[in-house]
């Protein structure tokens, strides 16, 4: 435990004795400085934030691992985009039930978002000093919503095709530049491939760079607003 | 809030006055990296902006004069156009797509009580439009997209991109 390499990877000096080594552990390792070094026994009761946060940060993790095996059988073309998606269905194994894990995920997510913002604004948690991380809270919902919408069209059926005409058309009334923010998302008029690839791209690379940038940002600063509130 | 004190505003004002060999430097560099991120910006836009479109055709022929009989209608799924020829004697054409938020509308030639010729209902939000494209309901607010059909060999012809905004525009008397 004390050898050399071990040492290089994990600094922090055995046996743990004193608080002081207790908080070292954690300052010294990436995944578990995430946590605070003290917390306050109420701030982790189960009824005090309902988890609301963590649990949507957990559903990202699994849209993000269903999703990337998703890609794998995906290809964002007309017509395979929906043969592919039946293919995920019918031929792969574990197909339907990776395909329904991305769904449901993707809708408890923004049950889940939008619930956390519920308790922080009933908790108050939103004032001084947290300001700004509500404003970032606020953008982490707009980018939930525009990931379950750039994912709605992926399996190009008709449910997909009428719902992105209606919300592309909502964008259209946009004052003066509406009719050209819809040209430049849907690469046309009308939806067709360049549609699919933009929504695609959007979906699995744009959006998701977007909100684990947010997401740390936001972890970041509960901590450094004063922890949880 | 306390102001901080002013040093920012004073050497800013001694800047005006007598620029340092480094301010000058500095202003040149931020200058050109604005224009850089500036002309990166532009040439990103225009990227996303698509040059060549993989679109059907707007000029199709939509049905021939002969086969349209008076009282009928054709409809083109693929440009969403309705043509008519009216009982009257003309023909018109009109755009089935819903001018509130693009849903394709349906004919319902059993109509309404005051529309009893027909209407258009759209499936997604209700809108109803009279024979002619009139909105009778909301929540459209326009009405559908009319078309001025051109005859070409006994052929009935609509361009999409072409719209006319009056009913007289739109009928055609052969």
């Amino acid at each position: 435990m004390q050898s050399k390499p071990w040492r290089s990877v994990f600094r922090t000096a055995l046996p743990i004795k004193t608080n002081l080594d207790r908080s070292l552990v954690m300052f010294n390792s990436l995944a578990l400085h995430i946590q605070p070094v003290k917390v306050r026994e109420r701030a982790i009761r189960f009824s005090y934030t309902f988890y609301l946060g963590m649990i949507s940060f957990f559903l990202f993790m699994v849209l993000v691992v269903t999703g990337i095996l998703l890609m794998l059988y995906y290809q964002p073309a007309i017509p395979n985009a929906y043969e592919n998606m039946k293919d995920l269905q019918y031929v792969v194994s574990s197909g339907i039930f990776l395909r329904n894990l991305h769904r449901w995920a993707a809708h408890l997510m923004v049950i889940s978002v939008f619930l956390h913002m519920l308790r922080v604004f009933f908790a108050g948690a939103y004032r001084p000093p947290r300001e700004f991380n509500w404003v970032i809270g606020v953008l982490l919902l707009l980018l939930t919503l525009l990931l379950s919408y750039t994912g709605y069209l992926l399996p190009y059926d008709q449910l997909a095709y009428w719902a992105v005409t209606v919300g592309s058309n909502i964008v259209k009334y946009v004052p003066i530049i509406g009719k050209n923010i819809r040209f430049v998302l849907l690469g046309g008029n009308t939806i067709g491939e360049y549609t699919l690839v933009r929504f695609y791209v959007l979906h699995c690379v744009v959006l998701p760079l977007f909100i684990t940038s947010l997401i740390a940002l936001h972890f970041w600063r509960i901590r450094k607003d004063g922890g949880l509130y | 809030m306390k102001l901080k004190p002013n040093n920012a505003a004073d050497a800013k004002e001694n800047s005006t006055k007598n620029m340092t060999r480094r301010q000058f430097m500095g202003a040149i560099g931020h200058t050109a990296s604005g224009m850089a991120v500036a002309g990166g910006l532009v040439m990103v836009y225009k990227f996303l902006y698509p040059n060549v479109l993989l679109e059907i055709p707007s000029r199709f022929k939509i049905a021939s004069i002969n086969s349209l009989q008076p009282g009928s209608h054709v409809f083109e799924p693929e440009h969403r156009v309705f043509a008519f020829h009216d009982t009257r004697g003309y023909f018109f054409a009109l755009s089935a797509v819903c001018t509130h938020l693009g849903c394709t509308v349906a004919w319902k030639s059993e109509g309404i009580t005051g529309h009893k010729e027909g209407i258009f209902l759209c499936p997604c939000h209700g809108s109803e439009f009279t024979k002619e494209g009139d909105v009778i309901r909301g929540p459209a607010r326009r009405h559908l997209d009319r078309y001025h059909m051109a005859v070409d060999e006994g052929q009935l012809i609509v361009d999409t991109s072409e719209t006319v905004n009056t009913i007289e525009d739109m009928i055609l008397k052969v």
